[in-house]
This record gives C-alpha cells, structure tokens and sequence, in this order.
C-alpha cells in the first residue's frame, strides 16, 4: 500500500487518461488492463447503436459459444455430473500471484478452438442425446407393452364379470324399452380395448366413456409400479395399465378414439393366454437387447461429459474473458488513419504510474517497438468515487453505499460509521449476555473466513458473512453497554461496593428506602435491581443518556459539513448554512444538553431546593420567554431569552444570505452588490446578531423579492432549495433530537423482555426440589436458551440494528452527506459462475 | 468523587487518543486512528453519563420485599 491514498476518509482522486493503443496489441492491452482492473472506461461510441459497433461479430460468436457450453452444464446437471471449479480461479485474490507471474493473455488461437471445440462438442451431444431419446422411447414403448400383458391375467379373469354385467345392463334397457329379454341378443359378443394411460387421467376416462356410452362398458384398470419415460414431457409419469370390454365394433372404434385424445397408448393383446405368454417372451427379449444397447449409450455419453465436465468451467473462464474484453474495444474509438485504438477512462491518480510501467512491459514482452500512448486529460466531467476498502470496512462501506454513492472528494460516512453504527446497535442491545453470544458468532465467522469464503453461500448466510465484522463489533460494544447498564441475562453483577446502604434494622414487610453513601463507580449501581422504583430512575437514566448520545452524534456529522465546505472552499456555505445552523442547534439541543449535564452535577437534596424540571423548562423558554419557574442557576432568564433570539436569527439568516450571494455574484457580477445585502452578510459574520440585524435583513429581503422575478429562473431554483433546507434543518433539528428517544426505548424494551423471559422460564425451576427439580431444570434451562438466541439475540438484535441503520441514514448522514456520486466500477475479469449463468439465461 | 473524576477520567481518555494518533499502525493509519478513537470517546461518554447521572441521585431505591437477618 506503500504510496498509495488510503482513500478511506475522503475517495481516492481520479484523473481521466486517454489511451492511444496501436490496434495489433489493443487485445493483449485490454487484457493487461482488465488482470490490473484499476481503469472504468468511458464509452465512447454511446451514439452508437450496439449491433454497429466494431467488434458485433466477434461478440456474437462468443455468445453463441456461451450458449453452447451453458449447454453443455445443463446436460452435466441432467447426468448429476460435478463441475470440476478450480479454487485458484474462484478465487485468484487468495492465492499467490507471484507464483503465477504476470498473466499472460490468452491466446486468440485458443479461443478459436474452444469455438471450433464448442461447435464439435454441441453436435456430437445433440446426436447423442437424440439417440438416448429414441432408445428411450422405444424401452418406454416396450415397457408399456410389457406391463399391459403382465396384467392381461388379471383382466381376462375378470371376463366372465365384463360378460355377465354388460349382459345385465343390455336386458334392463331392453326392458326398458318394452321389449322381450332374449338369450341371443344379450349374448352378443363382447370386444375390448387394452393399453397404458397416465395415473391422473385415469378418472378422466373412465368418466367420459361411461359417459358417452351410456354405461355400456366394463373398465378395469391397474396401476404400474415403475415410472415410465414419457416422451412429450421427458419426465418419468406413473402410469396404469387398463382394459375396456364393451359390445359392438362401432363402440370400440370410438373407446380407441376417445383414450388416444387422453394420450393413452393402446396395445392389443390376445385373450388366449398361450399366445400372450408367447408376446411376453418376444417384448422381453426385446427389451434386454434394448437396456444393453441404452448402457452402453449413455456410458458415451457419461464418459464424454466427465471430459467436459473437467475442462467445461476452464473454457468458460476464457470465453467470458475474451467477451469482456471485447465489450470494452467497443467502447473505445477507432482510428482507421493511424491504425490506432482511441480509449478514456478514469483511474485513481496514484494508480497511473503503476498502469504505465504494466504497460510499457507488456509492449516489451509482446516485442512490438510502437508503445501505448497514456496521457492525462483535463476535464470538467464528475469522477466516480472511489473508496480503498478492506475486508473489515467493506461492510461498513455497503451500509453507507446502500444509501447513496459519496460525492466525489466528499467525506466519507462509512468511516465514523464503524464506530457509531455498532455503538448505537449496543445502545439499544445493552446485555453482557446476550452481546456474547452475538460475539461469539460472528468470531466463528471471522476466525473461518478463509473456509467460508471459498464456500457457496445461500443469500441470508451471505449477508451474514460479509457482515462478520459489523456483528463483531456489535456484539463488542454490547458487552460494554451491557456491563455498564448492569445486565447479564437481565441479571445485575456486583463487582464494587454498591452506593446504597439499606437500613439495618426493620421488620419483615416494611418499605425500606436505601440510603446514599457513594458513587458506583462503572456502570449502574446494583442496589437498583429489583427495586419496586429501579423502572423510573432506569428511564430517566436512559432517556437522558439517548438525548446526550444523540446530541453528541448529530453534532458530530455536522462537523463533517463544516470540514466539506473547507474542503470545497465553499465559504458561504460556512457563513450561509453551517454557522446558523450550528447556532440554532446548539442554541436549543445543545443548551438542552448542558442543563442535563448540569442538573446532575449539582447535589440539589444538600442545597435543600426543588430539581427543576428540565422538559417544562424547554417548553418555557419557548412559551414563555424570560420567566421561570424553579431556577437551574443564577440569571437563567437572560440566558434563555438571549439563546432564543439567537435561534430565531439564525432562521432567516439560514434562508436568505445564499440565495442573495448566489444573486449578487451569479447575476450582476461582482461589481454591482447591494448595499443592503452586503451590510447584511457583513454584519451576520460578526459573531453577534441582535435585534437590529433580524430587521436588516428583513429588509434586505424584501428588496430581494421586489426584483426576484425578473432575474430569472436559476436565481428562483436557489431561492426554492434553501427555502426547503431551511424549514427541513430547522423542523429536523427537533424531530431527529426526538428520533434518538428510540435508543431509550429500544433498550428498555430489550431489558424488560429479558427479564420476562428470566422469570416465564428457568426462575420457576429454581423453586422445585428433587427429581422434578432436576428434570425442571433441565428443559427449563434449555427453552430459555433457546429462547434467548432465537428473540432476543436474533429477533430483537435485527430490529435494534434497523434501528440503528435509520439513526445513521436519517438523522446523522443528513447533517452532512450529500451523496450524488457516481459508483466506480472497474474494469476488471471477475470469475463468471456458471450455474448463475444458466439460471439467468431460463429465466428470461 | 465527584464531577472531577469525570474531568479526570476524560483528561486520561484524551492523552490516550493522542497518543494512539501517534503510534497508530501505518498500514490503514486513517482506519485505525478513526476507529479506536471514536470507540474511546464514546465508551468514555457513556461511562461519564452512567456515572454523573449517579452522581446526586434525587431518587433513592426502595421495597419492601426485605426479610431481616
């Protein structure tokens, strides 16, 4: 990393270079580049429709080869044969790159014969495949056969039954009809139909023949215990054998059609059992050649896809590389004069040396005396943003990207974020306990990350795992949290001396209050737990503490805006946004803040006065400026009326000194500023408003209004925008103040719901004795374990961490973030995985 | 023990960040430096509230579950 920006804090700077690369090498350049990946090339043909740009036909032949080896894995799926991936080309970032020396290129003849190769193969496998599927067929047909004379003893048993209830339904409608019963024409003979349907339709066909032929029939069907192939779905279908007697050829004709529209299969068979067991012997035989010709097919086949199978992902590997590689001389412009590629693209400014000396030694390597030509463009266009992560700030930078892309140069929100996230998570997550656990997995996760990296990860796991170092941290601070709030469990430890002394003497039922002999020095005092009144000094303890840390936090970010504006030499957005921002929050909240602070330092039971009550006091000032009720200190009155006039300056400070800088040097130029106005942001500078300044400024307003419409719209846009961020800083300064509420909420939840669980399980244990005793422990213990990973570590850590998201995207990231970037994206080969591949390519 | 500990404790915390701003590893130096001492500040601030709101209690804990001795 020597020499390089860390490009943490702030992304790293960009510079645009132009490539000029003789065209003989431009494929051997891009493939240098694209092993380096540190270029994002500009697409200079964006005019240009896809299918007229230079390299369409190579692509396409790429594509198709794609295709074919996509092919190729799905017929490996459909033999359940294992794709040989080789780890060094999964994953070339754990391995030793020095081993392998520089890459070379691969060459376009062997992209040809992987073409040539693909094009062999597919055809080979298509007439494979076809031959497998006509054998298929032909066994399916044979099967069928087969199984239909296997149950011809059963259905000719059942003749006579077919015979004599046809006859009976014949003499019934003969009598019906008026008729005399007679013996000749009820013993008329009887046909039948014999062959295979699928199981399901079955009902389907009996119903529409019993319906057609008005019950003149006999059906009998039974059910084949293998699957057989079927050729229209290529899927194993359950099927059955069945068999129709019925009268008359006329009916038969129509039972056959009627059964072939259900996709049955009809196979005659001979009511003579001599000349079935005759035909049986003939389908066996058959069937025996068949099954040796089908083994031998597929062993081909078989054989032939374990060869693809080793090499198939190999292949595929250089084919999607040369695709890419192609994809991005598309986008480069070309210089038929000169016989020359034309290429933009942006790379980290640190980068640009190292990408020449890559360069000049591959034209040294290739022996080609006409370099490739770098030169550094100077440009208005925005840069992508860049930030150098790791494996341990990735995570944190997703939950900032997943936001909105930094500006380019601007400061970062994912470095304070891997700090303030998991500390706000600890927060509302307080329990030594329960932060354990939630340590202890995401440990397991770090300590195997090489393991698991390599491992295919479903989507929940994943998330999981590339969040290791977030759940770390979390579960870290939640130990100190919950060491401080003094909670293991929902169980309170006693390490030092408590602060509180109970009475010595007293009788049983007696309500007894403590006595206060000291501090606890670290964390809560233990002498709270289990107190009829520890809920009420617990929420004023919490309350005040998210109203602190939030304070603090909001502050905090908005330092950030501060150190962007010196950044950006963007001074009136100091004078214009920054300062009367700062002095309307810090005027009410931080004001808020310090009485709290102050309240608590001073012993109000020694002084024998009333506490005043700091929410009515905030309410006051508003309210009622300049009177109060119980005095926190001397001359609070001045003080608060003071602080208040201050904020109410600052409102239309904030919402009228850009816009009328923005009017006075965009539109008239520099000579021509106003007086008013500049008396009015001269003035404002000064660290002191008053009164006076408020009405100046009113009147710099109104001349402002006078002549606003005639200078147009951009002027209007300005004017609009800080209208919107005036009234949304000051509106947020209060509800974000509030937002923070939910840290005291949340942990107050957490506790509550863990001691509920500690006493709805393991505490009822405890009270039994003997056997029942023991077993009680036993499941009682293990349901509140249970419990406990599942709600209050998974469940309840889910939630306070979403919280927790909110608290960064919301409150603290919109004091300073303005994240309009754009994302750098590289060019560079990445591992192409099949499977994912071919399941896109279905589902479209 | 009193508010000076707070004072005192913060003034150890502080010389602590420096002098972890001077040692901090030169490899991800910005990482490193951010992340710990941000985690020292807001550890600290989280004990200083613990701790003052303690300080001059208004409210004493009270029950009457007690059994005498």
């Amino acid at each position: 990393m020597t020499g390089k920006d860390e490009a943490i804090f702030r992304s790293a700077e960009m510079s645009l270079l132009q490539f000029y690369i003789p065209q003989e090498i431009s494929r051997d350049a891009v493939y240098t580049l694209g092993e380096l990946g540190i270029v994002q090339f500009r697409d200079l043909n964006s005019k240009v429709r896809s299918f007229q740009r230079s390299f369409v036909n190579e692509i396409r032949r790429l594509d198709n080869v794609q295709r074919q080896h996509r092919y190729f894995y799905k017929l490996l799926n459909k033999h359940s044969i294992h794709l040989f991936e080789d780890p060094n080309v999964m994953f070339p970032e754990d391995t030793d790159v020095a081993s392998h020396g520089p890459h070379v290129p691969i060459s376009s003849s062997v992209i040809d014969d992987h073409v040539q190769n693909a094009a062999l193969l597919e055809d080979r496998l298509i007439q494979m495949e076809s031959a497998a599927d006509q054998i298929q067929l032909k066994r399916a047909d044979l099967e069928e056969h087969r199984a239909v004379l296997q149950s011809g003893d059963e259905f000719f048993s059942s003749e006579d039954a077919a015979q004599t209830s046809i006859a009976s339904l014949r003499r019934e409608s003969i009598i019906s009809e008026g008729g005399h019963p007679d013996e000749a024409a009820t013993r008329t003979h009887v046909n039948y139909v014999t062959g295979v349907i699928p199981r399901d339709k079955v009902n389907t066909l009996e119903q529409i023949l019993w319906r057609t032929l008005r019950g003149n029939l006999y059906f009998k069907h039974v059910e084949l215990r293998d699957a057989i192939y079927d050729a229209k779905t290529k899927e194993f279908v359950h099927k059955e054998a069945f068999i129709i007697f019925s009268p008359g050829d006329l009916i038969i004709q129509r039972i056959r059609k009627i059964a072939e529209s259900l996709d049955a299969h009809l196979y005659d068979i001979d009511n003579n059992e001599r000349v079935r067991s005759r035909q049986l012997q003939r389908v066996n035989q058959d069937l025996d050649d068949l099954y040796k010709v089908l083994e031998t097919t597929t062993k081909t086949l078989e054989s032939e896809l374990y060869a693809i199978g080793n090499e198939l992902n190999q292949w595929y590997q250089d084919v999607s590389r040369e695709k890419v590689t192609f994809e991005t001389l598309n986008k480069f412009n070309f210089d038929a004069n000169r016989k020359t590629l034309i290429a933009e693209g942006w790379v980290p400014s640190d980068e640009v040396d190292c990408l020449q000396g890559t360069l000049t030694e591959m034209t040294t390597r290739l022996g080609i005396d006409v370099p490739s030509i770098i030169q550094v463009l100077e440009t208005n266009r925005t840069p992508p943003t860049f930030h150098r992560v790791n494996k341990f700030t990735q995570g944190f930078q997703s939950i900032v990207d997943c936001y909105g892309i930094a500006q380019y140069r601007e400061i970062n929100a994912g470095l304070p974020t891997i700090v303030t996230f998991p500390f706000m998570f600890a927060i509302m997550f307080g329990d030594m306990g329960h932060g354990f656990i939630m340590f202890l997995a995401a440990l397991t996760l770090v300590l195997n990350e090489k393991t698991l990296g390599r491992m295919k990860r479903d989507e929940i796991f994943d998330m999981a795992f590339t969040g290791r170092y977030i759940v770390l941290l979390m579960g870290l601070f939640s130990m100190y949290t919950g060491f401080l709030y003094n909670d293991i469990f929902s169980k309170s430890m006693t390490l030092f001396k408590s602060g509180w002394e109970w009475p010595e003497h007293f009788k049983k039922g007696d309500t007894l209050f403590a006595k206060s002999v000291g501090t606890y020095p670290f964390g809560l005092d233990w002498a709270w737990h289990g107190t009829e009144n520890a809920l009420l000094f617990s929420n004023s303890y919490k309350m005040k503490l998210s109203i602190l840390m939030g304070f603090i936090h909001m502050s905090y970010s908005y330092m950030f805006s501060l150190a962007n504006h010196l950044h950006f030499h963007s001074m009136i957005d100091i004078i214009g946004n920054f300062i009367p921002g700062l002095i309307f929050m810090q005027g009410i909240f931080g004001y808020l803040s310090v009485c709290i602070v102050y309240k608590w330092c001073k012993d109000w039971v020694k002084d024998g006065k009333a506490a005043p009550g700091l929410l009515n006091m905030l309410i006051n000032m508003f309210l009622s400026p300049g009177t109060i009720d119980d005095e926190l200190y001397p001359h609070q009155a001045k003080v608060q009326v003071f602080l208040l006039i201050a904020a109410l300056i600052c409102i239309p400070w904030l919402l009228l000194v850009k816009p009328l800088h923005f009017k006075y040097t965009h539109k008239e130029g520099a000579i021509a500023l106003g007086d008013g106005a500049v008396a009015a942001i001269d003035d404002l500078e000064a660290a002191q408003p008053s009164a006076d300044e408020v009405a100046e400024v009113y009147v710099a307003g109104e001349d402002d209004d006078e002549e606003g419409g005639a200078h147009g719209e951009e002027f209007s846009d300005v004017m609009i925008h800080q209208v919107i961020h005036t009234i949304e800083f000051c509106l947020n300064c209060v509800s974000h103040t509030a937002s923070y509420l939910r840290l005291w909420a949340l942990s107050l939840a957490h506790a509550q719901l863990s001691t509920v669980l500690w006493t709805m399980t393991i505490q009822i244990a405890f009270g039994m004795q003997g056997v029942v005793g023991v077993l009680m422990t036993f499941f009682l213990f293990a349901m509140w374990f249970v419990l406990t990973c599942c709600v209050l570590v998974v469940m309840e850590g889910t939630s306070a961490m979403l919280h927790s998201l909110r608290l960064h995207w919301v409150e603290s990231m919109s004091k300073f973030f303005v994240g309009d970037g754009l994302p750098y994206e590289p060019f560079a080969f990445a591992y192409a995985d099949m499977a994912e591949a071919t399941e896109s390519t279905t589902e479209q | 023990m009193s508010f000076y500990t707070v004072v005192g404790v913060l003034i150890v915390v502080a010389i602590s960040s420096y002098a972890f701003w001077i040692l901090a590893p030169k490899e991800n130096r910005t990482v490193w430096r951010s992340t710990v001492i941000l985690a020292l500040a807001m550890m600290y601030l989280m004990w200083a509230i613990t701790y003052l709101c303690q300080l001059h209690p208004l409210v004493e804990p009270r029950r009457s579950d007690m059994r005498p001795e």
